[in-house]
């Protein structure tokens, strides 16, 4: 068997093994590179609420949460609250932050839900996992020099490497390098 | 169809014996056993200024964007202190808002500007311009903790 064969055969095999990791890294790649413009891992909603101010200063911490939430009229059961400030109280509820200025009683409410699939591909893109993940993703890293090598000799002939392929990798080549001549 | 129920059932409680126990963990394991108040912390900053420090409280900030400092209440009302994480080493969740957090970090001040109000000799004209204001500029040490690892 030839060298060209054993190369498409592993080009082809190392291929279908990579489909996987490969989406998973583009997605990702593709939600951090905007990271500026949005959120890649969660969707946060912000709303503006008026309730009655609380001016009572006998009023314990306990009290004015139940108040609050009784004005807002919500019931989810709070994990905790901090008060940063006399005149403020923020109050802590499953994917939901809850933030009072209680001398004006104007109350931010933060609600944030997880982007599915998304999220997920970020954790895995940015390494979060660290421990043996660290070794699968290097490990995908050298298959995808491994994939972008053996693709250069999967065909023969005038589509192949020594066809056009040689100019089509040129030109892949020169879009980093010209970026950077303008950029660097 | 027998053989993926078996294996979708043994994942599972790998899954949860591998994910059970009091908290996820961050970062490197904690090494400290006493813990050291953030109360007494914010009261004496600098005794505690480049000490490695085990600290308790309740995440009551997040880094929205990268999750690289939460910030933990103290034990009274009005006290808090942010945590600093080098960026990706550790990511904190959203989702850590509001739960008990135990970190393990070293103390250190930053000199952070205070906001200009463009107030004494500058003029009106000149309240737009904060950057000519710079007489009015004052900076101050505020003292942070640089987490090295954490128990959520």
């Amino acid at each position: 068997m030839n060298w060209r064969k054993w190369n498409n055969i592993l080009h082809r095999d190392i291929g279908y093994i990579s489909v996987g990791l490969i989406i998973i890294y583009s997605i990702s790649g593709i939600a951090v590179n905007h990271i500026s413009d949005w959120n890649p891992n969660y969707i946060i909603n912000k709303q503006t609420f008026k309730i009655k101010p609380v001016s009572d200063s006998t009023l314990s911490s306990d009290q004015i949460v139940k108040k609050v939430l009784s004005e807002l009229k919500i019931n989810d059961s709070v994990k905790s609250f901090f008060r940063s400030e006399k005149k403020s109280i923020e109050i802590f509820l499953e994917g939901k932050t809850i933030s009072a200025n209680l001398t004006i009683g104007k109350v931010n409410i933060e609600t944030v839900k997880n982007r599915t699939i998304i999220k997920e591909t970020n954790f895995l893109h940015l390494n979060h996992p660290k421990k043996i993940w660290t070794y699968v993703a290097d490990a995908f890293a050298i298959t995808l020099i491994f994939l972008a090598i053996s693709g250069l000799f999967v065909l023969k002939g005038k589509k192949g490497f020594e066809g056009r392929g040689k100019w089509l990798m040129l030109i892949g080549f020169l879009i980093p390098i010209l970026f950077l001549i303008f950029y660097l | 169809m027998k053989k993926i129920s078996y294996a979708l059932l043994i994942f599972a409680i790998t899954a949860t014996i591998i994910f059970a126990g009091d908290g996820k963990k961050y970062g490197k394991e904690i090494s400290l056993k006493n813990k050291t108040k953030i109360g007494d912390i914010l009261s004496n900053p600098a005794k505690y200024d480049g000490k490695k420090v085990l600290v308790e409280g309740t995440v009551v900030g997040v880094c929205e964007s990268r999750g690289c400092w939460i910030e933990l209440s103290g034990e009274k009302d009005f006290q808090k202190i942010k945590v600093k994480v080098n960026d990706g080493e550790i990511v904190f969740p959203l989702e850590a808002k509001g739960k008990k957090a135990l970190v393990e970090g070293e103390v250190y001040s930053v000199e952070v500007e205070k906001k200009s109000d463009c107030s004494g000799t500058c003029g009106e004209k000149d309240k737009s311009k904060e950057d000519e204001c710079q007489h009015t500029k004052k900076t101050e040490k505020v003292y942070q903790i640089k987490g090295f690892g954490a128990k959520i």
